[in-house]
């Protein structure tokens, strides 16, 4: 059962690895851009989550507040970071390095302010009752799978009915068009932005009321969505989530042979695998130079 | 020179062969490693296990150190260097983090969490080399040796190919240029002078541990690099001084409680990084505008 | 004259685009012949499929009679085809000199074989190459900082210095003041003249008309017509074509 146990709470870190990972394929998509302060973003919203716990105010308002942080910052990582240095340098390198910054610097700001221990949220859900002999399942995993699939949904609608979101899609698939497009393509850019960032609210929340929130999980999530991005096959929506699912099940079964401590190295073996066997991805086509 | 300073420069040529090394990638080879601690600690753990089996010999440890380090990298970089530059980066992130908790649990060899301790005082050729004095001379030379075999390298067709490839790898290619290669001995290099840096690191301190060689590290060697300026012979020099004194600058300043400094310095460093790539990507030492 | 380089049936797709289907090209030596054709047409594929950059789906390259199967723009270049990018690809950062002495230090090692000796002759080809494309003064400039002609001169020099038999050229001349589009004519029949096989892409009719030799029409991956300039520019339907009034 054990092997079964492990399996549900891998579930339940995927499906939150999967959206976040999605938002950073999203905005991959949109704008070419590794978006490696994802991860900060992530960060942000959790803690912001979680203060307004400590406040006092219910959840609903919480999340709204996580919300709101999170599409705030991906919209100024956006606009005061790779806007300024992509009017000067079009290189990989510099976007990334300034995207690395930020996460450094968001993550010792949060050590600064609330200590490198874990803080949390307390709830109700995450009391865990038996569901089979041996399987102990607490309600928030069921509400992590329903938040993922209710998510994806209506992201999958948004993409597919919507003219902004048909914009978003056709861009992520054809680089062609987002050189024709050139300029008009920056308000899709902060579409993406604003979109892909809010993505990353339900994993935020949820992660903040059952293992905590570190000031590391700024690095560990950009890694993570990044690993899940590469995983998936690098722009598709699809191969991300697919790509967190697997890191989330693969960092929990591997508990079942090793210590904890291998499970984080567990997810960057697959990502390894993947880099050197399938570096298109499950999903992606080989992306030209 | 008081204890301290001498302290302070003897970890000071240490890192500028760290720097130095990691702007082999970076500078000249356009190559984004994330994981050059995990190299720097291969070299350590190398060096300090010679110094304790077999002698404490200041060039040996270097050697052994270099050699750990490059055999490492050749293994990891021939495959990683066929992908695209971005997942290289990805893949040495992943490595970086996987590589820590291999340090912390491989304890035959590495001692784990508490590290190995007890190293004995470097010597040289039987000499005994244990004065601050002495083992900073030996540093600093063998830190000049590198730089000016570096510098002719880099001046020479080697350094060529390489920015070559870094400007237009399809161009290189379009003359002859064997991208992969170039690439593997760029990684190679640069891993085995970080390998060295670690066998000193490791007489120096006479005590290593995983704490040292962890993304924090890596992080700080990439700000000295980025920060004094990419591609430059003086750049990263410049840079591993200023990121060197910025602790001790900082404890000069109110308000700061000792246990926040590392988390202080470590935002510094992000800002600056962010900052100068929107403002001076070729850092301190380099051009101002921008280079594509 | 038998072609030095001569290609057969080079096909490839990406995704549903047909960029080259089934193209025959011989490029006999000391001839030069223009690919011309509309936006899109597959020229810069072709030249791409030649040197093994991007990899064909069917079709065949001999060199001097010989196939060659597997091809990367390493090994092309080392049997003496030589390329430009539209876009020209400069080495950015690197001085004006280097661009052209690295383009021809091809080994993969910590340094070239051959001693100082070598290294001299090297030298010398780079001087050459930069006194013949009028670069000699800027050869301490930064290839960033030169001017629009400039840049087209070295890369053209970069492919001089190397000695190459087989030139493949994507726009060289596009964009050139008149005085420069002369210098530039006059440097390829000399080329030519000495028996170096010249394929250069070129929008302008004006120039091909005046320095080709043969031109090579594409359009849609395929290969619609060959022949004397006059012949090809003359035809209405191929202007059709070429000027986007109809599609074949
Ligand atoms: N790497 C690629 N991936 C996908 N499609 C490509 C790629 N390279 C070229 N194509 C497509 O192949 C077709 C031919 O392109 P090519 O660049 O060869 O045309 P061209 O004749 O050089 O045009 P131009 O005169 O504009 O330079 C175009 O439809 C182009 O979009
Ligand atoms: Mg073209």
């Amino acid at each position: 059962m054990l092997v079964l146990q492990l399996l549900a709470s891998g579930l339940q870190t995927g499906a939150l690895y999967a959206l976040t990972a999605a938002g950073f394929a999203l905005i991959f998509g949109a704008t070419r851009l590794f978006h490696f302060a994802h991860g900060a973003t992530y960060a942000l919203a959790g803690y912001a989550f979680v203060l307004a716990d400590h406040a006092g105010l219910p959840w609903p308002i919480g999340c709204l507040i996580a919300l709101a942080v999170a599409v705030a910052f991906g919209l100024f990582t956006d606009i005061a970071i790779y806007r300024p240095i992509q009017r000067h340098s079009a290189s990989f390198f510099t976007v990334f390095v300034a995207a690395f910054g930020v996460v450094i610097f968001i993550q010792s700001a949060l050590e600064i302010t609330f200590g490198r221990s874990f803080i949390a949220v307390s709830s109700a859900l995450t009391h865990a009752s038996q569901i089979l002999p041996g399987l102990y399942l607490a309600q928030v995993f069921w509400v992590a799978i329903a938040v993922t699939v209710l998510v994806f949904g209506a992201l999958g609608w948004f993409l597919s009915r919507s003219n902004s979101g048909i914009a978003l899609r056709a861009l992520a698939e054809n680089t062609e068009l987002l050189r024709a497009y050139g300029l008009s393509a920056r308000r899709f850019s902060a579409l993406a932005f604003a979109l892909g960032s809010a993505l990353v609210v339900p994993g935020a929340v949820l992660g903040a009321a059952t293992t905590g929130l570190s000031p590391v999980v700024a690095s560990h999530v950009m890694l993570v969505s990044l690993a899940a991005s590469v995983v998936g096959g690098i722009g598709s929506l699809r191969g991300a989530a697919f790509g967190g699912f697997l890191l989330g099940i693969a960092e929990n079964l591997v508990v079942a042979v090793l210590d904890t401590q291998w499970s984080e190295a567990a997810g960057f073996v697959v990502l390894f695998a993947f880099i050197l066997l399938r570096p298109s991805g499950l999903f992606g086509t080989a992306v030209a130079r | 020179m008081s204890a301290y300073l001498l302290n302070l420069a003897e970890l000071g040529t240490i890192f500028a062969l760290l720097s130095l090394s990691l702007n082999v990638l970076i500078g000249y080879g356009g190559i984004f490693s994330v994981a050059h601690a995990v190299f720097f600690g291969v070299g350590a753990y190398a060096g300090a296990q010679i110094a304790l089996h077999l002698a404490p010999d200041v060039l040996l440890a270097a050697l052994g150190g270099g050699l750990a380090a490059g055999v490492l990298s050749f293994a990891l970089a021939l495959p990683a260097l066929r992908v695209r530059g971005e997942y290289f980066v990805v893949a040495s992130l992943g490595l970086q983090m996987v590589a820590t908790t291999v340090f912390t649990e491989a304890q035959g060899i590495t001692g784990g969490y508490g590290g190995l301790v007890g190293i004995p005082p470097p010597s040289l050729f039987g000499l005994d080399i244990s004065s601050p004095r002495l083992f900073l001379s030996v540093c600093i030379a063998i830190l000049l040796a590198v730089m000016a075999g570096v510098h002719a390298l880099m001046r020479g067709s080697f350094g060529r190919s390489l920015m070559a490839v870094r400007d237009s790898e399809s161009a290189a290619e379009a003359f002859g240029k064997i991208v992969p290669i170039l690439k593997t001995l760029a990684v190679v290099l640069g891993c085995i002078i970080a390998g060295a840096a670690g066998g000193l690191f490791a007489l120096q301190m006479s005590f290593v541990n995983v704490e040292s060689f962890t993304l924090d590290q890596s992080v700080l060697i990439m700000a000295m690099v980025i920060i004094g300026g990419v591609g430059t012979l003086l750049g990263p020099l410049l840079g591993t001084a200023l990121l060197l004194l910025l602790p001790a600058a900082l404890s000069f300043l109110p308000g700061i409680p000792p246990t926040e400094l590392g988390a202080v310095q470590q935002g510094i460093y992000g800002l600056a990084m962010t900052l100068l790539m929107i403002f001076r990507p070729g850092g301190i030492a380099g051009r101002a505008e921008g280079r594509r | 004259m038998s072609p030095i380089l001569s290609v057969r049936g080079l096909a490839k797709h990406f995704g549903g685009v047909a960029a080259v289907q089934g193209v025959d090209l011989d490029l006999p030596a000391g001839l030069i012949t223009a690919l011309v054709g509309p936006n899109g047409a597959g020229k810069t594929t072709l030249f791409n499929l030649i040197t093994g950059a991007v990899e064909a789906d069917t079709g065949r390259v001999m060199l001097a009679g010989t196939e060659l199967a597997r091809r990367t723009p390493a090994r092309m270049a080392r049997l003496g085809v030589a390329r430009s990018f539209q876009d020209l690809r400069l080495f950015q950062s690197m001085s004006v000199q280097a661009n052209v002495l690295t383009a021809i230090e091809p080994h993969a090692w910590f340094w070239q074989p051959g001693g100082r000796r070598a290294h001299a002759r090297r030298l010398q080809a780079t001087e050459m190459a930069l006194a013949e494309t009028g670069l000699s003064a800027l050869a301490d400039a930064l290839a960033a900082e030169l001017a629009y002609a400039e840049r087209k001169f070295l890369s053209l020099a970069r492919i001089l210095a190397t000695g190459a038999q087989i030139w493949l050229l994507d726009e060289p001349a596009s964009g050139l003041d008149p005085a420069s589009r002369a210098r530039f004519s006059a440097l390829l029949r000399k080329h030519a003249g000495q028996g170096v096989a010249i394929c250069l892409v070129e929008h302008n009719l004006d120039i091909v008309s005046a320095l080709a030799d043969r031109i090579v029409f594409l359009d849609q991956g395929r290969k619609l017509a060959e022949g004397e300039p006059q012949a090809i520019l003359r035809d209405p339907a191929l202007a059709a074509i070429y000027f986007g009034e109809r599609r074949a």
